[in-house]
């Protein structure tokens, strides 16, 4: 059952005019024929309900523009987003009712204390005034920051804002909650209490959707993982089935006491190449499994003694890199 | 209305009670304005010693007649108060990123305007009681003010220039020091093109600026004759009015089109 469909969703800028008022932003995204920017370029996909769909992609890729368009901030250019059946742009209160948002430059109110930041966003989206207390300090509390509630918040850390404006975006008890770049710069601890909450909260039923050009967090939280650059999706699966396109990063590393024949690993089948190191090799292999089958084989049969066995397994950042360099080369 | 299966089935209210909630949420932003960004020691402070400063500048040594001090006082504090922190608060959280933050929540632009409408609105009001106040104390000897007219026409005025002022901050500027630039280009040829000070009829440009309407309803409140004929004081209350919701609806249709260029 999906709650979010995007169909055929484009947004595209035209250049910023030089010398003329604010910088223009990374200029990554595709130009277009007329000074035009497409900076989201014809997209479609689907989240499911309560799932951690997660958008991933270099600077610049369309991400933010993206779910700005999702949360009804930015009206599309062709295309539109539907959440529970309902356009975004043509519902944007009903919608934007219904969700909780954390946007990449958002920021809480410094002159605010972060108890007074969540009772404003309590009161602007409707939440009952007696629900409204009990709800901010129950969200203070989870996310570490009670104690501080009562110091406005332009004296907290960065990890302590960004924790404060994940409270204000759960403030509304939302059904859907999107995260641009929730861990993005932050602290070790603030990331870990976010990440730990975004799990919990996709527990309780919330759909997130969340961005990020962080392959560790995608590879963490996200069910689903959706690659974007300029742009346009190259790719969308599971982060099991992206990272199993980087076969080439099979590898296991073994080294041992006493000397072997690199030409006789070369011809054992698993093994597709060979890389002497000291002391010991390389080997890239097709499977993992395998391959360790027949070095142990091997060793048995060339009586040599292992010192130690590695193996690596690919890694999403290896998928990650190698989507974008094929998309980049077609 | 039946309520099936709320999580899947968004109930739509009727335009009716999405105006009055839409109205409910955007005093909730106007309290938020007021706080943060009003209840400042040097923006109070400035609030109180401007109109005084004013007034006591005007007063010591010229002979103007004492109507004229009153309403051109008055309205030259109205006007600038009302179009005063608006223009800054828009850039302001721009930059701070907290305007994203807001327009990300179940409101609409319209929302947002209205709320800074009201904060403007009672900034405007509030001060502009003190030149009133000391014009009655020191000037008010020999006058018959109609004090019901005089409040209700500041009140009125405060209203059109505080959407006015939402002009002003329609520009999608993210440095709120290049709204000065906005403001000497506007504000004050306005106030140059008003006739503050004199007989209404004495600058031909005066119809022209919303200041000389504020003026004559202050005026005749203060117990002079309209400028505009018998009718004078129907006249002015239309003219404001109609500039109230002409601006308001200018600054809708502007906003709509500029809050795009306010995300980078
Ligand atoms: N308001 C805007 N005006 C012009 N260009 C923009 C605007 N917002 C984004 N862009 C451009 O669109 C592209 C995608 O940007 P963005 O969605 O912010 O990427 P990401 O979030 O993936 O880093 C970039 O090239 C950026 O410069
Ligand atoms: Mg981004």
């Amino acid at each position: 059952m999906s709650v979010i469909a995007i169909n055929n969703l484009a947004k595209y800028f035209s250049l910023p005019k030089k010398g003329k008022g604010g910088k223009p932003g990374p200029m990554n995204g595709k130009m277009g024929p007329m000074g035009i920017i497409r900076a989201v370029d014809n997209i479609s996909f689907e989240v499911k309900k309560g799932e951690i769909f997660g958008f991933l992609g270099p600077n610049g890729a369309g991400k933010t523009t993206t779910i700005r368009m999702m949360t009804g901030v930015l009206r599309p250019t062709k295309g539109n987003v539907s959440i529970f059946g309902h356009d975004v742009w043509k519902n944007q209160i009903l919608v934007k009712q219904i969700t909780g948002n954390v946007p990449e430059e958002a920021n809480v109110y410094f002159d605010l204390t972060g108890l007074q930041n969540l009772m404003f966003i309590g009161e602007i989206y409707g939440v009952p005034k007696k629900t409204r207390l009990n709800r901010a300090e129950s969200l203070l509390k989870k996310f570490e920051l009670y104690e501080k509630r009562n110091l406005k918040s332009m004296r907290y850390s960065k990890g302590m804002k960004q924790r404060l404006l994940l409270c204000m975006a759960l403030m509304s008890n939302p059904k859907i909650l999107f995260l641009d770049e929730p861990t993005s710069g932050l602290d070790v601890q603030s990331a870990r209490i976010i990440k730990q909450l975004i799990r919990e909260y996709n527990e309780k039923g919330v759909t997130i959707f969340l961005t990020t050009h962080d392959m560790e967090v995608a590879n963490e939280l996200c069910h689903r993982i959706a690659i974007i650059n300029h742009g346009k999706i190259i790719s969308l699966d599971t982060p099991q089935n992206l990272k199993a396109l980087t076969q080439e990063y099979k590898a296991i590393d073994f080294y041992f006491t006493n000397g072997a024949d690199k030409a006789k690993i070369k011809d054992l089948s698993s093994v597709r190449e060979v890389q002497e190191v000291s002391g010991g090799f390389h080997l890239i292999v097709e499977d993992i499994h395998e391959g360790i089958c027949e070095i142990v084989d091997f060793i048995k049969q060339n009586h040599l003694i292992i010192k130690q066995l590695n193996t690596h397994q690919p890694k999403l950042e290896d998928a990650f890199l190698k989507i974008i360099e094929r998309g980049d080369k077609n | 209305m039946i309520k099936i299966n709320k999580e899947f089935i968004l109930s739509k209210e009727s335009r009716f009670s999405t105006f009055k909630t839409q109205l409910k949420r955007s005093f909730i932003i106007t309290k938020k304005d007021l706080r943060i960004y009003y209840n400042k020691p040097p923006v109070l402070i400035q609030g109180i010693f401007f109109p005084i400063i004013l007034f006591f500048a005007f007063t010591i040594g010229r002979s103007i007649s004492p109507i004229y001090l009153i309403s051109g006082i008055i309205a030259m504090v109205l006007f600038l108060t009302s179009t005063s922190l608006g223009p800054i608060i828009f850039p302001w959280e721009t930059i701070r990123g907290t305007f994203e933050r807001l327009t990300t929540c179940p409101v609409s632009i319209k929302t947002i305007l209205i709320g800074s409408i009201w904060s403007s609105f009672i900034y405007g009001l509030l001060f502009s009681s003190i030149p009133l106040v000391l014009g009655v104390i020191f000037l008010s000897s020999g006058l018959a003010i109609n004090y019901f007219l005089i409040i209700a026409g500041m009140i009125l005025s405060s209203l059109v220039f505080s959407s006015f002022s939402l002009i002003i901050s329609s520009p999608p500027i993210r440095n709120p020091g290049n709204t000065m630039i906005l403001q000497i280009f506007i504000k004050f040829p306005l106030l140059f093109i008003s006739p503050l000070f004199m007989p209404i009829n004495s600058i031909a440009t005066a119809v022209i600026s919303p200041i000389t309407y504020c003026l004559d309803v202050l005026n005749i409140g203060l117990g002079e004759v309209s400028a505009f004929g018998s009718f004078g004081l129907l006249i002015d209350i239309l003219v404001l009015i109609g500039l109230g919701f002409g601006f308001l609806f200018l600054a809708f249709a502007i906003h709509q089109k500029t809050l795009e260029k306010r995300f980078r």
